[in-house]
C-alpha cells in the first residue's frame, strides 16, 4: 500500500472517529453542536505538548488528550445543557470560538496563532485504524445498550424521558463528556498525523464540518455516520486539487440534505444484515427502523 | 388501609392565573380513583405537580407519608409513580419493544463499562428486560407488533402501548390522563376492561383522569370533581352524579 | 477621560452597525423561531454589490448603497425561498432549517471566494472618515459619527414600518403566532418573503459600514457571530433586545480594546455570551418560552 493510500485511510479514520462522537451527542442524544471542535483542539494540543515538551509515550499523550476534553466538555456541559434549542447551539459555537481564542492568545504555552509544530508523527495507520476498530465497537454497543436507550428518550422526548425516570440532564452531560473524548483522540491522533497544528485548524468551519458529516450520514445512525465521512472524506480529497471549492461542496452539501433528505443516507436505520435484505427484496416492512413520525 | 397519595392544602399559580385552589385529597393503598372535572380545571396540573414537573406554589403533597414537593420529575418516579399523557408521548420512531424496554431497564441496571464492552451483566440483564417486556406486551395484546415503529401503530393500540410502557416501571401509583381520550364506545370498554385488569393484576393503585363519564362511574368507586382549580365534590359515583355543584359545573348554572 | 469618551463614541457606532444586523437577526427568529446563521451572508451580498458598483460601475455612494440594499435584501428573499421555505413547509422542526442555514452560510461565503477571490478589498474613499470634534471633548471620526447616525435613520425607519404599516402589522402579529396570522388571512409566504427582505436589506448596510471599517473579504459575515451574541444578551426575538444588546457589545469591545488589550476583545465577546446564557438565557428581553405538558 503506498502512502498516499495509508494518508487517506489514516485521515479517514481520524476522522471517523470525531464523527462517531458528534454522532453521539446530536444524532443520538439530540442535541445540535456547533463547537465540537474545541474538543478536538483540546485534545491536539494536550497530545502535542505532552509529547513534544514531556516526552511521553504517544498513546498515554492521546488517550490522556481525550480525557482532558472529556473533562472540559463535562465541565461545559454541566451550566450549559440546561439551555433548550438555539440557545445551546449558540453556547456551543460561543464556546467552541473561546476555546479557540484563548489558545490564541495562550502563546507561552500553546505557541500561539503560529502553531505549534515539530510533533513526532506517531500516527501512523495501524496506531489510527486500531484506536478506530476500538473506539468504534464501542459506541457501537454503547448505542445499543440501556444508555442509548436513555440517550434516544433524552433527544425524542425529554419531558416522557424524564416520566421515565431518566436523570435527563445528568444523560445528556454524560453524552456530552463521551463524545469530549472522541473528539479528544481524534484531535490528538490529527495532530500526530499533520505534525503540526493550528488553532485555525479547529475553528468553527470544522466544527460545522463535523455536523455537516454526521447530518449527512444520518441523525441517528452510526453506520450512517460511517458512511457519511468516507463518503466525505473521500470527495474532499479529490477535490484536494481545487481546494477552495471544498468548502462550498460541503455547504451545498448540508442545504441540499436539509432540503431534500433531511434524514441523510441512512435515516436512523443501521446497515444490518437485515437492511441490505430488504434493499434488495424490496419489501416495505414498516420496522422501526423507517416508520414512525419525526 | 396505608395512604398512597394526599394533597394538602396544594396551590398553584402561573403568574396571575391561579391553576390549582387549596386542594386537598387523600387516595388510598389499591383504590381505583377518578379525577373528573370541566376542561381547564386544573386536573392535567395536578398530575404535573404531583411528577414534579411544576412546583407547587404552596401547600404539601405526600406519597406514601413523604413530602415529594421539592423532588425532581425523575426523582419522583423512582420513588414509584408513573404516568400517562393526555397528548400522548411515546417515541414514535422507535419500536414498540424499545418503549418499554426504555422503562422496563429501570430495574435491570448495568454498567457503563458493561454498556461499551456487551460483557458482564450486560447480555443478563437486556435479555431480562427484554423477556419482562414481551411479557406485557402479550398481557396488553401487543406482542405481535413488537417491531413496529410505535407512531406507526393504531391509535387505540397507542394508548394501550403507552400505559404498558408506564407499568413496566413496575410503579405503585399510576397517574392516568384521559387514557380514554378519542376512543368511541367499544373502544372504551375495552380499556375498562385493560385498565380493571392491571388494577387487579399489578396491584396498582391508580387514579385516573377521565372526560368519558360512563367510563369513570363504571369503574371509580371514589371520584374528586374539579372546577376552576378547586375541589367541588368527593365522593361515590352516585353521591358525583347528584352533586349540584358537579352539576352546575358541566351544565351551567340556570338562568 | 477623553480616552473614554472616545472608546464609548467608537463603542456605540461599532454597536449601531451590529443592531443592524442583529435586528434583522432577530426580526426573523420572532417571525420563523430559528437562528438564521446564513444572516452573515448577506451582509457580505451587500458589501460586494456596493464595492462593484462604486469600483466597477462608477456610480456614486448613492445609488451604489441603493443597490447593495436592494441586492442584499433580493438575495434574504432568494434563500429563503431556495432553502428554507421547502423545509419548513415540511416540517415544524427548525433544527433542519439551522442546519441548512449553516449550510447557505458556508456556500455564500464561498461563492465569494471561488468567483471574485478571498482577498481584501478597500472600497473607494467615499465615506468621509476625517476626524471631527465632538462638543469640544473628543475627537472622533466622521465615518463613527455617520454609521451611528445612518444606523438610528433605519432602526427610526424599522420601527416606523413595524408600527405605521399594514405589513408592520402583519408581522408583528405573527411574531406572536404565525399560524394564527395565516388564519386570520395574512398571507404567510408573502410576510415571509417580506421579514427576510427588510432583514437582508439592514443586513447590506451594516456590510457597507463593516466593509469600510474592517475592509471586504468573503469572511466578512463571520463577523455575524458578533451580532448573534447580541441579539442573544438582549433576547432572541426581541428587537428592542437586539439593539440593546448591541451597544453593550459594542461598548464592551471597545472599552476592553482601548483599556486592555485588542486581543481579549473577542473573548470578552463570548465570555459575555456564556453569561447570559448562564444566568439569563432569554435574555435583557426576550420571551421564554414554556413547554405545555
Amino acid at each position: 500500500m503506498d502512502g498516499y493510500t495509508s494518508g487517506i485511510i489514516t485521515l479517514l479514520a481520524i476522522n471517523c472517529i470525531a464523527a462517531l462522537g458528534v454522532s453521539l451527542f446530536t444524532g443520538f442524544t439530540g442535541v445540535f453542536t456547533l463547537g465540537h471542535a474545541g474538543y478536538m483542539a483540546i485534545g491536539a494540543y494536550t497530545a502535542a505538548i505532552l509529547t513534544v515538551q514531556y516526552e511521553v509515550n504517544f498513546i498515554v499523550a492521546i488517550i490522556a488528550g481525550g480525557i482532558l476534553a472529556m473533562i472540559f466538555a463535562y465541565l461545559i456541559g454541566l451550566p450549559t445543557l440546561k439551555l433548550v434549542g438555539d440557545y445551546y447551539t449558540i453556547a456551543s459555537l460561543g464556546l467552541g470560538e473561546a476555546i479557540r481564542l484563548i489558545i490564541e492568545n495562550w502563546e507561552s504555552f500553546t505557541r500561539g496563532s503560529r502553531g505549534y509544530p515539530g510533533i513526532d508523527n506517531y500516527t501512523s495507520m495501524p496506531v489510527a485504524v486500531s484506536f478506530l476498530l476500538v473506539m468504534g465497537i464501542g459506541m457501537f454497543f454503547l448505542v445499543n445498550s440501556n444508555y442509548g436507550r436513555a440517550f434516544k428518550a433524552c433527544r425524542d422526548d425529554y419531558v416522557a424521558a424524564s416520566l421515565l425516570g431518566f436523570n435527563t440532564a445528568r444523560f445528556r452531560v454524560f453524552s456530552l463528556a463521551i463524545s469530549g473524548f472522541y473528539c479528544g483522540v481524534s484531535g490528538a491522533l490529527l495532530g500526530g498525523f499533520m505534525s503540526f497544528i493550528q488553532p485555525v485548524m479547529f475553528d468553527m468551519a470544522k466544527s460545522t464540518e463535523l455536523v455537516s458529516i454526521v447530518v449527512f450520514g444520518g441523525l441517528g445512525s452510526m453506520s450512517g455516520c460511517l458512511i457519511g465521512t468516507t463518503i466525505l472524506t473521500l470527495v474532499t480529497e479529490l477535490f484536494r486539487p481545487i481546494s477552495q471549492y471544498r468548502m462550498l461542496v460541503y455547504g451545498m452539501v448540508l442545504v441540499l440534505v436539509m432540503v431534500l433528505r433531511p434524514e441523510g443516507i441512512m435515516g436512523t436505520s443501521e446497515l444490518t444484515k437485515d437492511y441490505i435484505k430488504n434493499i434488495f427484496t424490496r419489501r416495505k416492512k414498516i420496522t422501526a427502523a423507517d416508520g414512525g413520525a419525526r | 388501609m396505608s395512604v398512597m397519595l394526599e394533597l394538602k392544602g396544594v396551590n398553584k399559580s402561573f403568574g396571575g392565573v391561579q391553576a390549582v385552589k387549596d386542594m386537598s385529597f387523600v387516595i388510598e393503598k389499591g383504590e381505583l380513583a377518578g379525577l373528573i372535572g370541566p376542561n381547564g380545571a386544573g386536573k392535567t396540573t395536578i398530575f404535573n405537580l404531583v411528577t414534579g414537573v411544576y412546583d407547587v406554589t404552596s401547600g404539601e403533597i405526600e406519597f406514601k407519608g413523604k413530602n415529594i414537593n421539592k423532588l425532581k420529575t425523575f426523582q419522583v418516579i423512582s420513588l414509584g409513580i408513573a404516568r400517562t399523557f393526555q397528548n400522548l408521548r411515546l417515541f414514535s420512531a422507535s419500536s414498540v419493544l424499545d418503549n418499554v424496554m426504555t422503562a422496563a431497564q429501570q430495574h435491570y441496571q448495568y454498567g457503563f463499562f458493561e454498556a461499551v464492552s456487551h460483557l458482564g451483566r450486560w447480555k443478563k440483564m437486556e435479555k431480562a428486560a427484554r423477556e419482562e417486556s414481551m411479557e406485557l406486551l402479550e398481557r396488553v395484546g401487543l406482542a405481535d407488533r413488537a417491531d413496529q415503529a410505535a407512531g406507526t401503530l393504531p391509535y387505540g393500540m397507542q394508548r394501550r402501548l403507552e400505559i404498558a410502557r408506564a407499568i413496566s416501571l413496575r410503579p405503585e401509583l399510576l397517574l392516568l390522563d384521559e387514557p380514554a381520550a378519542g376512543m368511541n364506545a367499544e373502544e372504551v370498554e375495552q380499556l375498562n376492561e385493560l385498565i380493571r385488569l392491571i388494577h387487579a393484576d399489578f396491584k396498582l393503585t391508580i387514579l385516573l383522569i377521565e372526560h368519558h363519564m360512563d367510563m369513570v362511574m363504571a369503574i371509580c368507586p371514589h371520584i374528586v370533581c374539579m372546577n376552576f382549580g378547586a375541589k367541588i365534590a368527593e365522593g361515590s359515583p352516585a353521591e358525583i352524579q347528584s352533586h349540584p355543584e358537579v352539576l352546575k359545573a358541566y351544565l351551567g348554572e340556570e338562568e | 477621560m477623553d480616552m473614554i469618551i472616545q472608546q464609548v463614541i467608537n463603542g456605540l457606532s461599532l454597536g449601531s452597525v451590529y443592531a443592524l444586523i442583529a435586528v434583522g437577526y432577530s426580526l426573523v427568529y420572532s417571525i420563523l423561531l430559528f437562528s438564521n446563521f446564513a444572516h452573515g451572508g448577506f451582509l457580505v451580498i451587500g458589501g460586494y454589490i456596493c464595492y462593484f458598483a462604486l469600483r466597477g460601475a462608477g456610480m456614486g455612494i448613492w445609488a451604489a448603497s441603493l443597490a447593495a440594499l436592494i441586492g442584499a435584501g433580493i438575495s434574504a428573499v432568494i434563500v429563503e425561498r431556495l432553502a428554507y421555505k421547502p423545509i419548513r413547509e415540511r416540517t415544524p422542526i427548525t433544527l433542519y432549517m439551522l442546519i441548512a442555514s449553516m449550510g447557505m452560510s458556508i456556500v455564500i461565503e464561498n461563492i465569494f471566494v471561488v468567483t471574485v477571490g478571498g482577498r481584501f478589498r478597500a472600497l473607494p474613499p467615499v465615506i468621509p472618515t476625517q476626524p471631527v470634534n465632538v462638543f469640544g471633548l473628543a475627537t472622533t471620526s466622521a465615518f463613527d459619527l455617520l454609521s451611528l447616525a445612518t444606523a438610528v435613520v433605519f432602526l427610526v425607519g424599522l420601527q416606523l414600518f413595524l408600527s405605521k404599516t399594514k405589513w408592520g402589522l402583519a408581522i408583528r402579529a405573527a411574531s406572536y403566532n404565525l399560524r394564527v396570522a395565516g388564519l386570520m388571512g395574512v398571507n404567510v409566504n408573502r410576510l415571509i418573503s417580506i421579514v427576510f427582505f427588510v432583514a437582508g436589506l439592514l443586513a447590506g448596510v451594516g456590510g457597507i459600514f463593516l466593509s469600510v471599517r474592517y475592509t471586504l473579504y468573503p469572511q466578512l459575515g463571520m463577523i455575524t457571530t458578533k451580532a448573534f451574541v447580541a441579539a442573544v444578551i438582549g433576547g432572541l426575538g426581541s428587537l428592542p433586545g437586539a439593539v440593546v444588546g448591541s451597544l453593550i457589545l459594542g461598548l464592551a469591545e471597545m472599552l476592553t480594546a482601548g483599556f486592555i488589550s485588542s486581543q481579549f476583545r473577542d473573548l470578552v465577546v463570548f465570555g459575555l455570551l456564556i453569561i447570559t446564557l448562564i444566568v439569563r438565557p432569554t435574555g435583557l428581553f426576550g420571551k421564554s418560552v414554556g413547554e405545555k405538558v
